[in-house]
Protein backbone atom coordinates (compact mmCIF):
# COMPACT_ATOMS: atom_id res chain seq x y z
CA UNK A 1 0.00 0.00 0.00
CA UNK A 2 2.74 2.47 1.00
CA UNK A 3 6.26 1.99 -0.28
CA UNK A 4 9.24 4.20 0.43
CA UNK A 5 12.44 3.59 -1.54
CA UNK A 6 15.70 5.00 -0.26
CA UNK A 7 13.91 8.05 1.08
CA UNK A 8 16.13 10.98 2.07
CA UNK A 9 15.00 14.28 3.56
CA UNK A 10 17.46 17.06 4.31
CA UNK A 11 16.49 20.32 5.97
CA UNK A 12 18.42 23.55 5.40
CA UNK A 13 20.62 21.94 2.78
CA UNK A 14 23.94 23.70 2.40
CA UNK A 15 23.52 25.78 5.52
CA UNK A 16 25.40 25.39 8.81
CA UNK A 17 22.11 24.20 10.32
CA UNK A 18 21.80 21.40 7.75
CA UNK A 19 19.92 18.43 9.16
CA UNK A 20 19.70 14.99 7.61
CA UNK A 21 16.27 14.05 8.90
CA UNK A 22 15.84 10.89 6.84
CA UNK A 23 18.84 9.00 5.48
CA UNK A 24 17.56 6.30 3.23
CA UNK A 25 14.34 4.80 4.54
CA UNK A 26 13.20 1.63 2.77
CA UNK A 27 9.79 0.62 3.93
CA UNK A 28 6.93 -1.34 2.47
CA UNK A 29 3.59 -1.40 4.24
CA UNK A 30 0.82 -3.76 3.14
CA UNK A 31 -2.82 -2.89 2.90
CA UNK A 32 -4.62 -2.83 6.28
CA UNK A 33 -1.37 -3.07 8.15
CA UNK A 34 -1.22 -1.02 11.36
CA UNK A 35 2.35 0.11 11.91
CA UNK A 36 3.47 1.79 15.11
CA UNK A 37 6.55 4.00 14.74
CA UNK A 38 8.90 4.64 17.65
CA UNK A 39 12.23 6.36 18.11
CA UNK A 40 13.81 9.07 20.22
CA UNK A 41 13.40 12.78 19.61
CA UNK A 42 14.83 13.84 16.26
CA UNK A 43 14.90 10.28 14.92
CA UNK A 44 12.79 11.30 11.92
CA UNK A 45 9.41 9.84 12.88
CA UNK A 46 7.38 12.94 12.17
CA UNK A 47 9.49 13.72 9.10
CA UNK A 48 8.69 10.28 7.71
CA UNK A 49 4.96 10.88 8.21
CA UNK A 50 5.22 14.38 6.75
CA UNK A 51 7.12 13.05 3.74
CA UNK A 52 4.44 10.43 3.12
CA UNK A 53 1.71 13.07 3.52
CA UNK A 54 3.59 15.42 1.20
CA UNK A 55 4.16 18.26 3.68
CA UNK A 56 7.90 17.74 3.35
CA UNK A 57 9.46 17.08 -0.02
CA UNK A 58 12.11 14.40 -0.23
CA UNK A 59 15.60 15.22 -1.44
CA UNK A 60 16.13 11.71 -2.78
CA UNK A 61 14.16 8.51 -3.12
CA UNK A 62 10.62 7.64 -4.09
CA UNK A 63 7.23 7.15 -2.47
CA UNK A 64 4.49 4.94 -3.91
CA UNK A 65 0.86 4.41 -2.93
CA UNK A 66 0.01 1.00 -4.36
CA UNK A 67 1.86 1.20 -7.67
CA UNK A 68 1.33 4.94 -8.17
CA UNK A 69 4.37 7.09 -7.61
CA UNK A 70 3.41 10.13 -5.51
CA UNK A 71 6.88 11.52 -4.76
CA UNK A 72 6.21 14.80 -6.58
CA UNK A 73 2.50 15.01 -5.78
CA UNK A 74 1.63 18.00 -3.53
CA UNK A 75 0.14 17.36 -0.10
CA UNK A 76 -3.32 18.53 -1.10
CA UNK A 77 -3.48 16.03 -3.95
CA UNK A 78 -2.52 13.18 -1.60
CA UNK A 79 -5.43 13.91 0.72
CA UNK A 80 -7.62 11.70 -1.50
CA UNK A 81 -5.72 8.77 -0.03
CA UNK A 82 -4.55 10.13 3.29
CA UNK A 83 -6.31 11.25 6.44
CA UNK A 84 -4.28 12.68 9.30
CA UNK A 85 -4.59 13.46 12.96
CA UNK A 86 -1.96 15.74 14.46
CA UNK A 87 -0.42 15.79 17.91
CA UNK A 88 -1.72 19.28 18.67
CA UNK A 89 -5.51 19.15 19.10
CA UNK A 90 -5.60 22.76 17.90
CA UNK A 91 -3.89 21.86 14.61
CA UNK A 92 -6.47 19.43 13.30
CA UNK A 93 -9.52 21.65 13.66
CA UNK A 94 -10.40 25.29 13.07
CA UNK A 95 -11.09 27.02 16.37
CA UNK A 96 -13.22 29.78 14.94
CA UNK A 97 -15.43 27.60 12.81
CA UNK A 98 -18.29 25.60 14.31
CA UNK A 99 -18.20 21.86 14.94
CA UNK A 100 -20.44 21.20 11.94
CA UNK A 101 -18.41 23.51 9.69
CA UNK A 102 -15.24 21.68 10.65
CA UNK A 103 -16.87 18.36 9.87
CA UNK A 104 -18.21 19.71 6.57
CA UNK A 105 -14.65 20.65 5.62
CA UNK A 106 -13.42 17.17 6.37
CA UNK A 107 -16.40 15.71 4.53
CA UNK A 108 -15.22 17.56 1.43
CA UNK A 109 -11.66 16.29 1.74
CA UNK A 110 -10.13 15.33 -1.57
CA UNK A 111 -12.91 16.90 -3.64
CA UNK A 112 -12.79 20.38 -5.10
CA UNK A 113 -14.92 22.81 -3.13
CA UNK A 114 -18.07 23.46 -5.10
CA UNK A 115 -20.35 26.45 -5.14
CA UNK A 116 -23.12 24.74 -3.27
CA UNK A 117 -24.03 25.06 0.40
CA UNK A 118 -21.47 23.30 2.56
CA UNK A 119 -24.10 22.15 5.06
CA UNK A 120 -27.56 20.67 4.77
CA UNK A 121 -30.00 18.66 6.85
CA UNK A 122 -28.73 15.32 5.62
CA UNK A 123 -25.13 16.12 6.49
CA UNK A 124 -26.10 17.42 9.92
CA UNK A 125 -27.85 14.10 10.60
CA UNK A 126 -24.72 12.22 9.56
CA UNK A 127 -22.50 14.41 11.75
CA UNK A 128 -24.84 14.00 14.72
CA UNK A 129 -24.81 10.25 14.29
CA UNK A 130 -21.01 10.21 14.16
CA UNK A 131 -20.59 12.54 17.14
CA UNK A 132 -22.96 10.41 19.21
CA UNK A 133 -20.38 7.58 19.03
CA UNK A 134 -18.06 9.63 21.20
CA UNK A 135 -20.50 9.79 24.12
CA UNK A 136 -19.30 13.31 24.84
CA UNK A 137 -22.64 15.01 24.25
CA UNK A 138 -21.21 16.81 21.23
CA UNK A 139 -24.10 15.73 19.01
CA UNK A 140 -26.13 18.54 20.58
CA UNK A 141 -23.43 21.13 20.02
CA UNK A 142 -23.11 21.09 16.25
CA UNK A 143 -23.24 24.87 16.05
CA UNK A 144 -20.81 25.49 18.91
CA UNK A 145 -17.52 27.12 18.03
CA UNK A 146 -14.74 24.54 17.94
CA UNK A 147 -12.57 26.81 20.09
CA UNK A 148 -14.99 26.36 23.00
CA UNK A 149 -14.32 22.61 23.17
CA UNK A 150 -11.62 21.06 25.34
CA UNK A 151 -8.44 19.62 23.84
CA UNK A 152 -9.70 16.07 24.25
CA UNK A 153 -13.03 16.88 22.66
CA UNK A 154 -11.31 18.59 19.76
CA UNK A 155 -9.00 15.64 19.24
CA UNK A 156 -11.99 13.28 19.28
CA UNK A 157 -13.71 15.35 16.63
CA UNK A 158 -10.48 15.43 14.56
CA UNK A 159 -10.47 11.67 14.65
CA UNK A 160 -14.07 11.43 13.47
CA UNK A 161 -13.28 13.97 10.79
CA UNK A 162 -10.43 11.85 9.49
CA UNK A 163 -12.90 9.03 8.87
CA UNK A 164 -15.69 11.03 7.22
CA UNK A 165 -14.28 10.48 3.74
CA UNK A 166 -13.26 7.09 2.57
CA UNK A 167 -9.48 7.07 2.60
CA UNK A 168 -7.07 4.21 2.65
CA UNK A 169 -4.24 5.60 4.74
CA UNK A 170 -4.44 7.10 8.22
CA UNK A 171 -1.43 8.91 9.66
CA UNK A 172 -1.49 9.47 13.42
CA UNK A 173 1.31 11.65 14.74
CA UNK A 174 1.41 11.20 18.53
CA UNK A 175 -2.25 12.03 18.49
CA UNK A 176 -2.76 11.19 22.16
CA UNK A 177 0.43 12.77 23.52
CA UNK A 178 -1.15 16.08 24.50
CA UNK A 179 -4.07 14.50 26.34
CA UNK A 180 -4.67 13.30 29.89
CA UNK A 181 -4.45 9.49 30.33
CA UNK A 182 -8.22 8.94 30.46
CA UNK A 183 -8.92 10.96 27.33
CA UNK A 184 -5.92 9.37 25.62
CA UNK A 185 -7.39 5.92 26.29
CA UNK A 186 -10.74 7.03 24.89
CA UNK A 187 -9.09 8.40 21.76
CA UNK A 188 -7.10 5.18 21.26
CA UNK A 189 -10.34 3.22 21.63
CA UNK A 190 -12.11 5.22 18.98
CA UNK A 191 -9.05 5.08 16.74
CA UNK A 192 -8.98 1.29 16.94
CA UNK A 193 -12.70 1.10 16.18
CA UNK A 194 -12.44 3.33 13.13
CA UNK A 195 -9.34 1.56 11.86
CA UNK A 196 -10.96 -1.86 12.15
CA UNK A 197 -14.23 -0.67 10.65
CA UNK A 198 -12.66 0.99 7.60
CA UNK A 199 -9.80 -1.49 7.14
CA UNK A 200 -7.30 1.39 7.06
CA UNK A 201 -3.59 1.22 6.50
CA UNK A 202 -2.18 3.04 9.50
CA UNK A 203 1.08 4.58 10.61
CA UNK A 204 1.03 5.75 14.21
CA UNK A 205 3.94 7.62 15.74
CA UNK A 206 4.10 7.25 19.49
CA UNK A 207 6.49 7.93 22.32
CA UNK A 208 4.97 5.24 24.45
CA UNK A 209 6.57 1.78 24.08
CA UNK A 210 3.48 0.33 25.71
CA UNK A 211 1.19 1.85 23.09
CA UNK A 212 3.58 0.79 20.33
CA UNK A 213 3.24 -2.86 21.34
CA UNK A 214 -0.42 -2.85 22.42
CA UNK A 215 -1.79 -1.46 19.19
CA UNK A 216 -1.29 -2.46 15.60
CA UNK A 217 0.44 -5.46 14.08
CA UNK A 218 3.89 -4.16 13.24
CA UNK A 219 6.40 -1.91 14.99
CA UNK A 220 9.32 -0.09 13.44
CA UNK A 221 11.96 1.96 15.17
CA UNK A 222 13.70 4.88 13.57
CA UNK A 223 17.08 6.14 14.62
CA UNK A 224 19.02 8.95 12.97
CA UNK A 225 16.80 8.86 9.95
CA UNK A 226 16.93 5.12 9.33
CA UNK A 227 14.75 2.15 10.16
CA UNK A 228 16.82 0.26 12.76
CA UNK A 229 14.42 -2.56 13.42
CA UNK A 230 11.15 -3.87 12.21
CA UNK A 231 9.03 -6.25 14.29
CA UNK A 232 5.94 -8.20 13.32
CA UNK A 233 4.25 -11.55 13.82
CA UNK A 234 5.35 -13.81 16.68
CA UNK A 235 8.53 -11.91 17.26
CA UNK A 236 6.45 -8.85 18.06
CA UNK A 237 3.82 -10.77 20.01
CA UNK A 238 6.48 -12.04 22.41
CA UNK A 239 8.18 -8.71 22.74
CA UNK A 240 8.03 -6.80 26.00
CA UNK A 241 8.75 -3.13 26.64
CA UNK A 242 12.08 -4.16 28.12
CA UNK A 243 13.02 -6.14 25.03
CA UNK A 244 12.25 -3.11 22.92
CA UNK A 245 14.59 -0.98 24.98
CA UNK A 246 17.34 -3.58 24.65
CA UNK A 247 16.79 -3.80 20.92
CA UNK A 248 16.99 -0.06 20.76
CA UNK A 249 20.28 0.09 22.67
CA UNK A 250 21.72 -2.59 20.40
CA UNK A 251 20.55 -0.77 17.29
CA UNK A 252 22.23 2.36 18.43
CA UNK A 253 25.42 0.50 19.03
CA UNK A 254 26.23 2.00 22.42
CA UNK A 255 24.82 1.48 25.85
CA UNK A 256 25.77 4.81 27.33
CA UNK A 257 22.76 6.76 26.24
CA UNK A 258 20.30 4.10 27.24
CA UNK A 259 19.31 5.82 30.46
CA UNK A 260 18.37 9.00 28.68
CA UNK A 261 16.30 7.11 26.24
CA UNK A 262 14.65 5.11 28.96
CA UNK A 263 13.34 8.40 30.22
CA UNK A 264 12.09 9.34 26.82
CA UNK A 265 10.75 6.03 25.71
CA UNK A 266 9.73 4.26 28.91
CA UNK A 267 6.14 3.12 29.16
CA UNK B 1 -27.68 68.08 9.88
CA UNK B 2 -29.90 68.83 6.90
CA UNK B 3 -31.95 66.10 5.29
CA UNK B 4 -29.85 66.46 2.18
CA UNK B 5 -26.65 65.97 4.14
CA UNK B 6 -28.16 62.99 5.95
CA UNK B 7 -29.06 61.21 2.73
CA UNK B 8 -25.63 62.02 1.38
CA UNK B 9 -24.19 60.34 4.48
CA UNK B 10 -26.32 57.23 3.95
CA UNK B 11 -25.30 57.06 0.29
CA UNK B 12 -21.60 57.14 1.13
CA UNK B 13 -22.25 54.72 3.99
CA UNK B 14 -23.77 52.09 1.70
CA UNK B 15 -21.02 52.53 -0.90
CA UNK B 16 -18.32 52.04 1.72
CA UNK B 17 -20.34 49.09 3.01
CA UNK B 18 -19.06 47.29 -0.11
CA UNK B 19 -15.52 48.33 0.83
CA UNK B 20 -16.13 46.96 4.34
CA UNK B 21 -17.24 43.59 2.94
CA UNK B 22 -14.08 43.49 0.83
CA UNK B 23 -11.92 44.34 3.83
CA UNK B 24 -13.75 41.70 5.89
CA UNK B 25 -12.81 39.08 3.28
CA UNK B 26 -9.09 39.85 3.49
CA UNK B 27 -8.55 40.89 7.10
CA UNK B 28 -10.97 38.52 8.78
CA UNK B 29 -11.65 35.60 6.44
CA UNK B 30 -8.19 35.15 4.90
CA UNK B 31 -6.17 36.81 7.69
CA UNK B 32 -4.35 38.69 4.91
CA UNK B 33 -4.07 42.41 5.77
CA UNK B 34 -4.43 43.98 2.35
CA UNK B 35 -3.80 47.68 1.75
CA UNK B 36 -4.25 47.35 -2.03
CA UNK B 37 -7.77 48.71 -1.56
CA UNK B 38 -6.53 52.31 -1.36
CA UNK B 39 -5.45 51.89 -4.97
CA UNK B 40 -8.15 49.53 -6.21
CA UNK B 41 -10.97 51.81 -5.03
CA UNK B 42 -9.55 54.54 -7.27
CA UNK B 43 -8.81 52.07 -10.07
CA UNK B 44 -12.46 50.96 -10.14
CA UNK B 45 -13.54 54.59 -10.27
CA UNK B 46 -10.91 55.62 -12.83
CA UNK B 47 -11.58 52.78 -15.28
CA UNK B 48 -15.35 53.21 -15.02
CA UNK B 49 -15.33 57.00 -15.34
CA UNK B 50 -12.90 56.96 -18.26
CA UNK B 51 -14.94 54.36 -20.15
CA UNK B 52 -18.19 56.25 -19.54
CA UNK B 53 -16.66 59.45 -20.87
CA UNK B 54 -15.47 57.50 -23.91
CA UNK B 55 -19.08 56.56 -24.53
CA UNK B 56 -19.23 53.01 -23.18
CA UNK B 57 -22.38 51.71 -21.50
CA UNK B 58 -22.26 52.58 -17.79
CA UNK B 59 -23.00 49.00 -16.67
CA UNK B 60 -20.29 47.57 -18.89
CA UNK B 61 -17.91 50.27 -17.62
CA UNK B 62 -18.75 49.41 -14.01
CA UNK B 63 -18.16 45.73 -14.68
CA UNK B 64 -14.79 46.44 -16.28
CA UNK B 65 -13.82 48.78 -13.42
CA UNK B 66 -14.67 46.00 -10.96
CA UNK B 67 -12.64 43.44 -12.90
CA UNK B 68 -9.65 45.78 -13.14
CA UNK B 69 -9.68 46.26 -9.38
CA UNK B 70 -9.97 42.48 -8.91
CA UNK B 71 -6.89 42.05 -11.10
CA UNK B 72 -5.01 44.47 -8.80
CA UNK B 73 -5.84 42.10 -5.94
CA UNK B 74 -4.36 39.23 -7.96
CA UNK B 75 -1.11 41.16 -8.33
CA UNK B 76 -0.83 41.56 -4.55
CA UNK B 77 -1.61 37.88 -4.03
CA UNK B 78 0.98 36.91 -6.65
CA UNK B 79 3.71 39.05 -5.04
CA UNK B 80 2.98 37.43 -1.70
CA UNK B 81 2.50 33.82 -2.79
CA UNK B 82 5.04 33.58 -5.58
CA UNK B 83 7.86 35.64 -4.09
CA UNK B 84 7.08 35.42 -0.37
CA UNK B 85 6.88 39.18 0.02
CA UNK B 86 5.19 39.98 3.32
CA UNK B 87 1.45 40.49 2.66
CA UNK B 88 1.38 44.06 4.01
CA UNK B 89 4.40 45.03 1.95
CA UNK B 90 3.11 43.32 -1.19
CA UNK B 91 -0.13 45.25 -0.92
CA UNK B 92 1.70 48.55 -0.32
CA UNK B 93 3.74 47.91 -3.48
CA UNK B 94 0.63 47.30 -5.55
CA UNK B 95 -1.09 50.31 -4.00
CA UNK B 96 1.89 52.55 -4.84
CA UNK B 97 2.03 51.27 -8.42
CA UNK B 98 -1.71 51.79 -8.78
CA UNK B 99 -1.37 55.51 -8.04
CA UNK B 100 0.55 55.94 -11.28
CA UNK B 101 -1.63 53.51 -13.17
CA UNK B 102 -4.75 55.41 -12.13
CA UNK B 103 -3.28 58.66 -13.42
CA UNK B 104 -2.41 56.91 -16.67
CA UNK B 105 -5.88 55.41 -17.00
CA UNK B 106 -7.53 58.80 -16.60
CA UNK B 107 -4.80 60.72 -18.40
CA UNK B 108 -5.26 63.53 -15.88
CA UNK B 109 -5.76 63.86 -12.11
CA UNK B 110 -9.55 63.72 -12.34
CA UNK B 111 -12.42 62.93 -14.66
CA UNK B 112 -15.79 64.66 -14.33
CA UNK B 113 -18.96 62.69 -14.93
CA UNK B 114 -21.45 65.56 -14.82
CA UNK B 115 -24.25 64.98 -17.33
CA UNK B 116 -22.78 61.64 -18.42
CA UNK B 117 -25.08 58.59 -18.56
CA UNK B 118 -24.33 56.62 -15.36
CA UNK B 119 -25.79 53.40 -13.95
CA UNK B 120 -28.56 55.54 -12.46
CA UNK B 121 -29.82 56.62 -15.89
CA UNK B 122 -32.42 53.90 -16.45
CA UNK B 123 -34.07 54.85 -13.16
CA UNK B 124 -34.09 58.60 -13.60
CA UNK B 125 -37.57 58.54 -15.13
CA UNK B 126 -38.95 57.11 -11.86
CA UNK B 127 -40.96 59.57 -9.77
CA UNK B 128 -38.23 59.68 -7.17
CA UNK B 129 -36.02 62.61 -6.33
CA UNK B 130 -32.41 62.15 -7.34
CA UNK B 131 -31.27 62.38 -3.71
CA UNK B 132 -33.47 59.42 -2.70
CA UNK B 133 -32.86 57.49 -5.90
CA UNK B 134 -29.11 57.41 -5.29
CA UNK B 135 -29.54 56.13 -1.73
CA UNK B 136 -32.01 53.44 -2.76
CA UNK B 137 -29.78 52.36 -5.65
CA UNK B 138 -26.58 52.02 -3.62
CA UNK B 139 -28.48 50.41 -0.72
CA UNK B 140 -29.87 47.74 -3.04
CA UNK B 141 -26.42 47.20 -4.57
CA UNK B 142 -24.74 46.86 -1.17
CA UNK B 143 -27.38 44.53 0.29
CA UNK B 144 -27.64 42.30 -2.80
CA UNK B 145 -23.84 42.01 -3.04
CA UNK B 146 -23.65 41.43 0.74
CA UNK B 147 -26.17 38.59 0.61
CA UNK B 148 -24.32 37.06 -2.34
CA UNK B 149 -21.03 37.17 -0.41
CA UNK B 150 -22.71 35.62 2.65
CA UNK B 151 -24.12 32.85 0.46
CA UNK B 152 -20.68 32.31 -1.06
CA UNK B 153 -19.00 32.03 2.35
CA UNK B 154 -21.47 29.30 3.26
CA UNK B 155 -20.71 27.19 0.20
CA UNK B 156 -18.11 24.43 0.19
CA UNK B 157 -15.75 26.77 -1.61
CA UNK B 158 -16.38 29.66 0.78
CA UNK B 159 -16.01 27.42 3.82
CA UNK B 160 -12.67 26.22 2.46
CA UNK B 161 -11.59 29.84 2.10
CA UNK B 162 -12.51 30.52 5.73
CA UNK B 163 -10.51 27.48 6.80
CA UNK B 164 -7.45 28.76 4.92
CA UNK B 165 -7.48 31.94 6.99
CA UNK B 166 -8.26 30.18 10.25
CA UNK B 167 -5.91 27.19 10.12
CA UNK B 168 -3.77 26.78 7.03
CA UNK B 169 -2.28 23.44 8.06
CA UNK B 170 -5.67 21.92 8.74
CA UNK B 171 -6.97 23.30 5.45
CA UNK B 172 -4.10 21.65 3.61
CA UNK B 173 -4.57 18.35 5.40
CA UNK B 174 -8.16 18.41 4.15
CA UNK B 175 -7.07 18.82 0.57
CA UNK B 176 -7.72 22.55 0.24
CA UNK B 177 -5.43 24.30 -2.24
CA UNK B 178 -4.43 27.26 -0.09
CA UNK B 179 -2.89 29.48 -2.77
CA UNK B 180 -5.89 29.28 -5.03
CA UNK B 181 -8.16 30.41 -2.19
CA UNK B 182 -5.91 33.40 -1.46
CA UNK B 183 -5.92 34.44 -5.14
CA UNK B 184 -9.68 34.15 -5.40
CA UNK B 185 -10.22 35.89 -2.07
CA UNK B 186 -8.01 38.86 -2.92
CA UNK B 187 -9.54 39.23 -6.39
CA UNK B 188 -13.02 39.12 -4.90
CA UNK B 189 -12.17 41.57 -2.13
CA UNK B 190 -10.54 44.12 -4.42
CA UNK B 191 -13.27 43.62 -7.00
CA UNK B 192 -15.86 44.64 -4.39
CA UNK B 193 -13.77 47.66 -3.45
CA UNK B 194 -13.42 48.58 -7.14
CA UNK B 195 -17.20 48.30 -7.53
CA UNK B 196 -17.57 50.68 -4.61
CA UNK B 197 -15.18 53.09 -6.34
CA UNK B 198 -17.13 52.82 -9.59
CA UNK B 199 -20.42 53.57 -7.81
CA UNK B 200 -18.83 56.42 -5.86
CA UNK B 201 -17.59 58.04 -9.08
CA UNK B 202 -21.02 57.78 -10.69
CA UNK B 203 -23.09 59.02 -7.76
CA UNK B 204 -20.68 61.86 -6.96
CA UNK B 205 -19.94 62.82 -10.54
CA UNK B 206 -16.17 62.43 -10.63
CA UNK B 207 -13.17 60.16 -10.31
CA UNK B 208 -10.04 61.60 -8.73
CA UNK B 209 -6.54 60.19 -8.33
CA UNK B 210 -6.58 60.87 -4.58
CA UNK B 211 -10.07 59.57 -3.81
CA UNK B 212 -8.77 56.23 -2.52
CA UNK B 213 -6.57 57.57 0.25
CA UNK B 214 -7.69 56.16 3.57
CA UNK B 215 -10.07 53.59 2.06
CA UNK B 216 -8.51 50.83 4.12
CA UNK B 217 -8.98 52.70 7.40
CA UNK B 218 -12.62 53.44 6.66
CA UNK B 219 -13.27 49.85 5.62
CA UNK B 220 -11.56 48.49 8.70
CA UNK B 221 -13.48 50.91 10.91
CA UNK B 222 -16.76 49.69 9.46
CA UNK B 223 -15.81 46.03 9.96
CA UNK B 224 -14.77 46.60 13.55
CA UNK B 225 -17.78 48.74 14.47
CA UNK B 226 -20.13 46.23 12.87
CA UNK B 227 -18.57 43.23 14.57
CA UNK B 228 -18.39 44.83 17.99
CA UNK B 229 -22.12 45.55 17.81
CA UNK B 230 -23.34 42.25 16.39
CA UNK B 231 -21.65 39.19 17.77
CA UNK B 232 -22.93 36.39 15.58
CA UNK B 233 -21.78 33.25 13.81
CA UNK B 234 -24.21 33.71 10.95
CA UNK B 235 -22.49 34.79 7.75
CA UNK B 236 -25.52 36.85 6.72
CA UNK B 237 -25.43 38.80 9.99
CA UNK B 238 -21.66 39.25 9.83
CA UNK B 239 -21.64 40.52 6.25
CA UNK B 240 -24.62 42.81 6.77
CA UNK B 241 -23.04 44.13 9.97
CA UNK B 242 -20.16 45.38 7.78
CA UNK B 243 -22.70 47.55 5.95
CA UNK B 244 -24.33 48.71 9.18
CA UNK B 245 -20.86 49.46 10.60
CA UNK B 246 -20.09 51.57 7.56
CA UNK B 247 -23.37 53.52 7.93
CA UNK B 248 -22.78 54.13 11.64
CA UNK B 249 -19.23 55.24 10.97
CA UNK B 250 -20.40 57.77 8.37
CA UNK B 251 -23.14 59.06 10.65
CA UNK B 252 -20.68 59.45 13.52
CA UNK B 253 -18.22 61.32 11.30
CA UNK B 254 -20.82 63.69 9.91
CA UNK B 255 -22.30 64.23 13.38
CA UNK B 256 -18.85 65.21 14.64
CA UNK B 257 -18.24 67.50 11.69
CA UNK B 258 -21.69 69.08 12.02
CA UNK B 259 -21.63 69.63 15.77
CA UNK B 260 -20.87 73.36 15.86
CA UNK B 261 -19.79 73.35 19.51
CA UNK B 262 -16.91 70.99 18.64
CA UNK B 263 -15.62 73.44 16.07
CA UNK B 264 -14.39 70.79 13.60
CA UNK B 265 -13.90 71.62 9.95
CA UNK B 266 -13.78 69.26 6.99
CA UNK B 267 -9.99 69.20 7.18
CA UNK B 268 -10.21 67.55 10.60
CA UNK B 269 -11.72 64.43 9.05
CA UNK B 270 -8.63 62.25 9.40
CA UNK B 271 -8.23 62.98 13.09
CA UNK B 272 -11.90 62.18 13.69
CA UNK B 273 -11.49 58.97 11.69
CA UNK B 274 -8.47 57.90 13.72
CA UNK B 275 -10.25 58.62 17.01
CA UNK B 276 -13.38 56.74 15.93
CA UNK B 277 -11.41 53.70 14.74
CA UNK B 278 -9.37 53.82 17.93
CA UNK B 279 -12.54 53.85 20.01
CA UNK B 280 -14.03 50.98 18.05
CA UNK B 281 -10.86 48.96 18.60
CA UNK B 282 -10.65 49.76 22.30
CA UNK B 283 -14.33 49.31 23.08
CA UNK B 284 -14.54 45.47 22.98
CA UNK B 285 -11.46 45.23 25.20
CA UNK B 286 -12.85 47.74 27.72
CA UNK B 287 -16.18 45.95 27.74
CA UNK B 288 -14.44 42.69 28.65
CA UNK B 289 -12.53 44.41 31.43
CA UNK B 290 -15.69 46.00 32.84
CA UNK B 291 -17.50 42.69 32.74
CA UNK B 292 -14.64 40.90 34.48
CA UNK B 293 -14.50 43.63 37.11
CA UNK B 294 -18.24 43.47 37.74
CA UNK B 295 -18.07 39.69 38.01
CA UNK B 296 -15.30 39.95 40.63
CA UNK B 297 -17.17 42.56 42.62
CA UNK B 298 -20.36 40.51 42.43
CA UNK B 299 -18.62 37.53 44.02
CA UNK B 300 -17.18 39.40 46.96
Amino acid sequence: MIRCENLHVTFNRGLPTEKLALRGVDLSIDKSQFVTVIGSNGAGKSTLLNAIAGDVSSTQGKIFFDEREVTRLPATARTKDIARVFQDPLAGTCGNLTVEENMALAYGRGSRGKLKPALNGKLRELFKEQLARLNLGLEDRLDAEMGLLSGGQRQSVSLLMSALQPSTILLLDEHTAALDPKTAALIMDISSQIIAEKQLTVMMVTHSMRQALDYGNRTIMLHEGKVVFDLSGDERANCQVKDLLDLFAKAKGDGDELDDDKLLLGA
Amino acid sequence: MSLFAFFGTLEIGFIYGLVAIGVYLTFRVLDFPDLTVDGSFTLGAAVTATLIVLGYNAYLATLLGTLAAGAAGLVTAWLNLRFNILHLLASILTMTALYTINLRVMGKPNVALIMEPTVLMPFESLPLENMYLKVVFVAVCAIVVGLAVAWFLNTQYGLAMRAVGANTRMAQANGIVVKEKVYVGLALSNGLVGLAGALFAQTNGFADSTMGIGTIVVGLAAVIIGQSLFASRSMVVIVLSCIVGSLLYRIAVSAALNADFLGFTASDLNLITAVLVGLALVFPQLRREWKAKRAREGKQ
